[in-house]
């Protein structure tokens, strides 16, 4: 017991302010083990350390989900068929922005760090990181001996200005709207060969998300790489798999590296990715046994691969919602307590149910779901209440109205849309819909020229992020560009301001927890539910890694042995 | 018949270049912006614009359309805004596939439809005629999604015959490449099989009625010779119509089942084209359209015309 | 059909306008009893009723979400089943019939009146306006219908209007060129150089005299394209773009309950599809009737 103790103190000893602060929460029990790891990741301690300081000092911890699939016994060699969505334009790290291109764009490319199914930051081409005292500056150390498939070696430029080029308005990158706020290209600073410093225009305590592979356009390319050149013909990168041919519109292939850093990897010999315009063709492909892997289904599609013993299904919790937005400038709306009506008459568990298979967590109407880490779960769920919802419809003085929702017609979106519509006319409300397309929902994107943006009702379906960073500013506070609800809250903003800028957990929970608080009361948005994110493999396959962003690792996939 | 071939030809460039322009007209009248389009909704509006700058698609409406037709008239059709490769890399393959399943449908459908059409003309009235022309009908109003579907669950699924998608592996062979456009092509057998069908029947009942026939049985020729002798004539005759009036709805025209499928032919690049406001890629595959319909109307006219000399050309003018 | 026959020929002697009177009361005796129109008129007969009358028809609300009670088999309670949301099979398949009835002549009427009219003018004129406005047309028919419905509403954004605009935008080329056809047929008959001579102005002899001699053919291409018109409307809706939920509109049913085939759930796929089938090959029957009672 003493050498132990007299082990971790010696660890502790070597760590930073921040680091010991967690190592405290951890002690006394204020957080659990599994949120320790994870924000010991963000802070850049080694899993190594972070694995023996849990073991020695941790409380209680909580079980993940089996998101991947075990990474058992797994032969070496062999080719892998996997059916991925079809990138929708050309396969660009400056202009992608699907779930097709980028599951493209994370084979033969790498980021700084991994977003894991469990949240947690693993180490790719940055060895180690860890911010200054409030959280302004990031540090980050990058891998040594790691070269490009084309042979030239990986150098601290090439990453500075990688994430030089995505933080310049002038440089086209669709990553641009991650890093408005938070980084410009002059606060990236090559300290020295193996350094890179982000200097933030914030404190911000979740920005090693912003560099990893959450942000899927910043796969790290030479200081000297033309981004307007072709992409697709040189697939260049740091990558485990080496790209030997790709069709537009039809697939892409890879052989494994042979010069990759991390020796022993990947285990496959060469890797397919089918291109689908459509989830049921995709999902028919696995069935019929024409795919190895498929990611990426919803709930209804994949009905027929839930309880079917020939496939194997890997679950991810996922914070992918759809955002009921309400104008809290505009009739009937202006009065929070009508907005607090709506979210009263909706029957959640009801909707996760149906609509979802139960594929989904219940959301609270604020971007903080079950499972962030920094969410405070001890604000009580909103639930299906007609009677108040009555009430405050009439103490607000607006028994009947009228109300026009926009929306598109994908997934299970419209039929969210009719639930509304049926629940709200329980209450005294008309909804009329209005179910486009995603092109004409979104129009231009910006105000006064786009449906989500000008509707007084909508729904709009937000894809998955590691940290609620994006949620909470971009569609919340009072200059965010995706603010579909108009709401303008100085409180609010001030407390987003806390939220980003705190960097241990028990400051964000208790940021958390006010936003929380603040927007039930408001009520500007509504979260239904969070929805699962949903891959299938075909079973003698192993060590398949999604992520719920769309990614789908397959360094350690093989079939079994 | 070469005047009337060179009028036509003239007729056809016009008619081209008007749709040219009606698509490009529609293009770019419309709301709506490709660099929006490609980056989503989520993107700064200094990336998207930054974008539209490299794509040209900030330029003046005339300096567009002029850059585009007079390099088009030179083969050139551009580079599709969305997946940066020339039009004609993405038009070729997709053309080649279209063309590869309407091929096999046809191959199923025509005979099937005048081996039918034959048998419900000579039995007029009676059980096989009535099976026939209700069954052709029956199975023509069968929407091709539903066929579609039903068809991949049963053949794919349930009993692994055949694939699940109609997209054969890079390299596969002639056999291969028809084993995986077996299931896709059904549904249009569905489709077209009454309409063969019945011109083939009307076709038999008129050659059955027709003077020559009833003349040449008098003479002592057996009225099946003169059928076999006949048939030919009126087979031809239905083949023409639908290759006239369906190839293009083969060739471009099967969005649903290129959908479902999985398979990338013509229909699916203009949906998606079409999408992603990607003008140059649009154009191309229109174009590939019109000249599918003009050169297949004209042939027909030509064969009708050579088949029966009563008919002027140019009567389904 | 030996009546049908005598009626023709009375078609090919009679064009004064009191023929044509004597004519058309003969023609919808034929009609009568013609066992293919009886058909025909019985099925679309239904769907009308089931349109019009939906209400006292249907079982349930067809909007009514019970999500307890998803995916019910056919059963005395819901005949045709319930769908993902619970909701009753049968009274959506009841209340689809309105979107579609209102919708597909709309468009059909819409492309009609247009073809008509273009049909007349070049068929008429000949000469220059002929050639110019033909290669528009011609322009348009180059596309397939599918195709062609399908670039419009994607720029257009789908709503119930643009779609029945569109539809109708689609099918008037070809409705043009049949109109054309026979007004060229027409034009030539005594009665129209009798106009002529006359000197009465050319819109009087168009939609005066001509117009009432080609109601035949037209209204045959009405029925023939209200079939079509059927099927592109189910397909557009099947790739999105056709009629906007919440109207349970059989081509949207289809689209979003297909995906359920695979794990053996067939009736909320199934009955729309028998619904939209047995709608087009009523519609079919009815246009087949009329086409050989006015057949020259």
């Amino acid at each position: 017991m003493e050498k132990l103790q007299r082990r971790v103190d010696e660890v502790r000893a070597s760590r930073s302010e921040l680091d010991n602060h967690l190592i405290d929460e951890l002690v006394t029990g204020r957080i659990s083990r599994r949120e320790f790891i994870r924000r010991g990741t963000v802070l850049g301690m080694s899993m190594g350390v972070l694995g023996f300081l849990a073991a020695a000092c941790g409380g209680s911890s909580t079980p993940g989900t089996t998101g991947t699939s075990a990474a058992g016994a797994v032969k070496k060699g062999g080719t892998m068929t996997v059916g991925i969505i079809a990138p929708s334009a050309a396969v660009n790290p400056l202009t992608v922005a699907d779930e097709g291109g980028l599951a493209v764009l994370g084979q033969a490319g790498e980021y700084l760090t991994w977003s894991d199914e469990k949240l947690n930051l693993q180490p790719v081409l940055a060895e180690s990181w860890s911010p200054n005292a409030d959280g302004s500056v990031w540090t980050f150390k990058i891998r040594q001996g790691v070269t490009f498939n084309n042979g030239q070696p990986l150098k601290a430029e090439d990453v500075a200005q990688t994430f030089k080029t995505h933080s310049d308005t002038k440089g086209g990158s669709s990553a641009l709207s991650a890093f408005a706020g938070v980084l410009k290209p002059a606060g990236v600073q090559v300290v020295d060969d193996q350094t890179v410093a982000f200097n933030l225009d914030a404190p911000n305590g979740n920005f090693p998300y912003l560099v990893s592979s959450d942000n899927y356009n910043t796969v790290i390319l030479p200081a000297n790489y033309d981004y307007a050149g072709k992409y697709e013909q040189s697939f260049l990168g740091t990558g485990p798999w080496k790209m030997t041919s790709f069709k537009t519109g039809s697939e892409v292939a890879y052989a494994k590296n042979p010069s990759y850093w991390q020796s022993g990897s990947p285990f496959l010999d060469t890797v397919t990715l089918k291109f689908y315009a459509d989830e049921q063709p995709r999902v028919l492909a696995l069935q019929g046994k024409q795919l190895d892997v498929v990611s990426q289904f919803s709930a209804s599609t994949g009905q027929p691969l839930f309880n079917n013993p020939s496939v194997k299904v890997l679950e991810l919790r996922s914070v992918a919602h759809r955002q009921v937005h309400m104008r809290t400038d505009k009739e009937p709306f202006t009065d929070k307590r009508v907005r607090q009506a709506i979210g009263l008459v909706l029957d959640r568990p009801a909707l996760v149910q149906g609509l979802l298979n139960g594929k989904g967590d219940v959301g609270n109407d604020s971007p903080f779901a079950p499972v962030f880490p920094s969410t405070d779960t001890s604000v009580p769920q909103r639930t299906k209440d007609v009677e108040k919802a009555k009430q405050l419809l009439a103490e607000a003085g607006k028994s009947s109205f009228t109300v026009t929702l926009a929306t598109w017609n994908g997934y299970e979106i419209p039929l969210l849309a009719q639930t509304i519509k049926e629940a709200v006319q329980q209450v005294g409300g008309t909804v009329n819909l209005s179910v486009t397309n995603p092109s004409t929902y979104y129009g231009s994107a910006v105000f006064g020229k786009s449906p989500w943006l000008d509707s007084t009702m909508g729904i709009t379906d937000y894809g998955h992020r590691g940290v609620p960073n994006v949620f909470l500013s971009a569609p919340l506070t009072s200059a965010g560009p995706w603010n579909s609800a108009h709401f303008k809250n100085p409180d609010y903003d001030g407390l987003v301001k806390q939220y980003v800028a705190a960097i241990d957990v028990q400051a964000q929970k208790a940021a958390a927890k006010k936003i929380e608080e603040l927007l039930l009361d408001e009520s500007p948005v509504l979260f239904p539910y969070f929805h699962f994110h949903m891959s299938g493999t075909q079973t003698n396959v192993a060590g398949v890694e999604p992520t719920a962003m769309g990614h789908i690792r397959l360094t350690k996939a093989g079939f079994s042995a | 018949m070469g005047r009337f071939v060179v009028r036509r030809v003239g007729l056809a460039v016009l008619t081209l270049w008007l749709l040219a322009t009606i698509v490009f007209v529609g293009v770019h009248v419309l709301p709506g912006d490709v660099g929006r389009r490609i980056l989503g909704p989520f993107a700064a509006p200094e990336a998207v614009a930054t974008l539209n700058h490299q794509l040209g698609a900030d330029r003046p409406l005339a300096v567009q359309y002029w850059d585009w037709l007079s390099t088009a008239v030179r083969g050139d059709l551009g580079e599709s805004l969305s997946f940066r490769v020339p039009v004609s890399s993405l038009l070729g393959p997709a053309v080649l596939n279209s063309l590869k399943l309407a091929l096999v449908a046809f191959l199923l459908v025509v005979p099937l439809g005048i081996l039918g059409g034959i048998a419900a003309g000579l039995s007029r009235g009676r059980a096989v005629d009535r099976l026939v022309t209700v069954g052709g009908l029956s199975a023509t109003v069968v929407p091709e999604f539903v066929s579609s579907i039903v068809v991949i669950l049963v053949f794919a699924v349930q009993l692994r015959w055949l694939p699940v998608t109609a997209q054969a592996p890079a390299g596969s062979g002639p056999g291969t490449q028809l084993r995986y456009l077996i299931l896709p092509a059904i549904p249009l057998v569905f489709v077209l099989f009454g309409y063969i069908a019945r011109i083939t029947r009307a076709g038999m009942v008129e050659a059955l009625d027709a003077d020559y026939t009833r003349t040449a049985v008098l003479k002592g020729i057996s009225q099946r010779t003169v059928i076999v002798r006949h048939v030919l004539r009126n087979a031809l005759l239905p083949t023409i119509a639908v290759v006239a009036t369906q190839t293009g709805y083969l060739i471009g025209g099967l969005v649903v089942i290129e959908f479902i499928f999985n398979y990338q032919g013509l229909g699916q690049l203009t949906f998606q084209a079409a999408q992603k406001l990607d003008f140059p890629l649009l154009q191309g595959t229109v174009m590939v359209m019109g000249i599918v319909f003009l050169v297949t109307t004209l042939v027909a006219d030509i064969g009708y015309s050579l088949l029966n000399p009563r008919i002027r050309y140019g009567s389904t003018e | 059909m030996s009546a049908v026959e005598e009626v023709s020929a009375e078609l090919d002697a009679g064009r004064s306008r009191q023929g044509r009177r004597a004519v058309r009361g003969e023609r919808w005796r034929v009609l009568r009893r013609s066992p293919t129109f009886l058909a025909g008129a019985v099925i679309v007969g239904s769907w009308v009723v089931c349109a019009a009358f939906g209400g006292l028809i249907e079982t349930h609300s067809p909007f009514a979400v019970d999500v307890l009670h998803r995916f019910a088999r056919p059963s005395s309670s819901n005949w045709f089943g319930t769908d993902e949301l619970g909701r009753d099979v049968f009274s959506r398949v009841v209340e689809g019939a309105r979107g579609i009835l209102v919708v597909a002549p709309l468009a059909t009427a819409i492309g009609t009146v247009a073809g008509t009219a273009i049909g007349l003018v070049t068929g008429y004129y000949r000469g220059v306006v002929d050639d110019v406005l033909m290669r528009v047309v011609d322009a348009f028919l180059a596309v397939p219908a599918v195709v062609l419905g399908l670039l419009a509403l994607v720029a257009l954004g789908p709503s119930n209007l643009t779609v029945v605009v569109v539809i109708g935008i689609v099918f008037t080329p070809i409705i043009a060129r049949t109109v054309r056809a026979a007004v060229l047929a027409e034009r030539e008959l005594e009665y129209v150089q009798a106009a002529r001579l006359r000197n009465e102005r050319a819109p009087y002899v168009m939609f005066v005299e001509i117009l009432p001699n080609v109601t035949a053919p037209i209204l045959v291409e009405f029925t023939v394209r209200l079939g079509y018109a059927i099927f592109t409307l189910a397909t557009l809706s099947f790739l999105g773009l056709g009629i906007q939920p919440p109207a349970p509109d059989w081509g949207v049913t289809i689209f979003n309950n297909y995906v359920y085939l695979t794990g053996g759930v067939w009736w909320p796929t199934l009955f729309p599809a028998i619904a939209i089938a047995s709608l087009v090959v009523g519609v079919n029957l009815v246009s087949d009737a009329l086409t050989q009672v006015f057949e020259r």
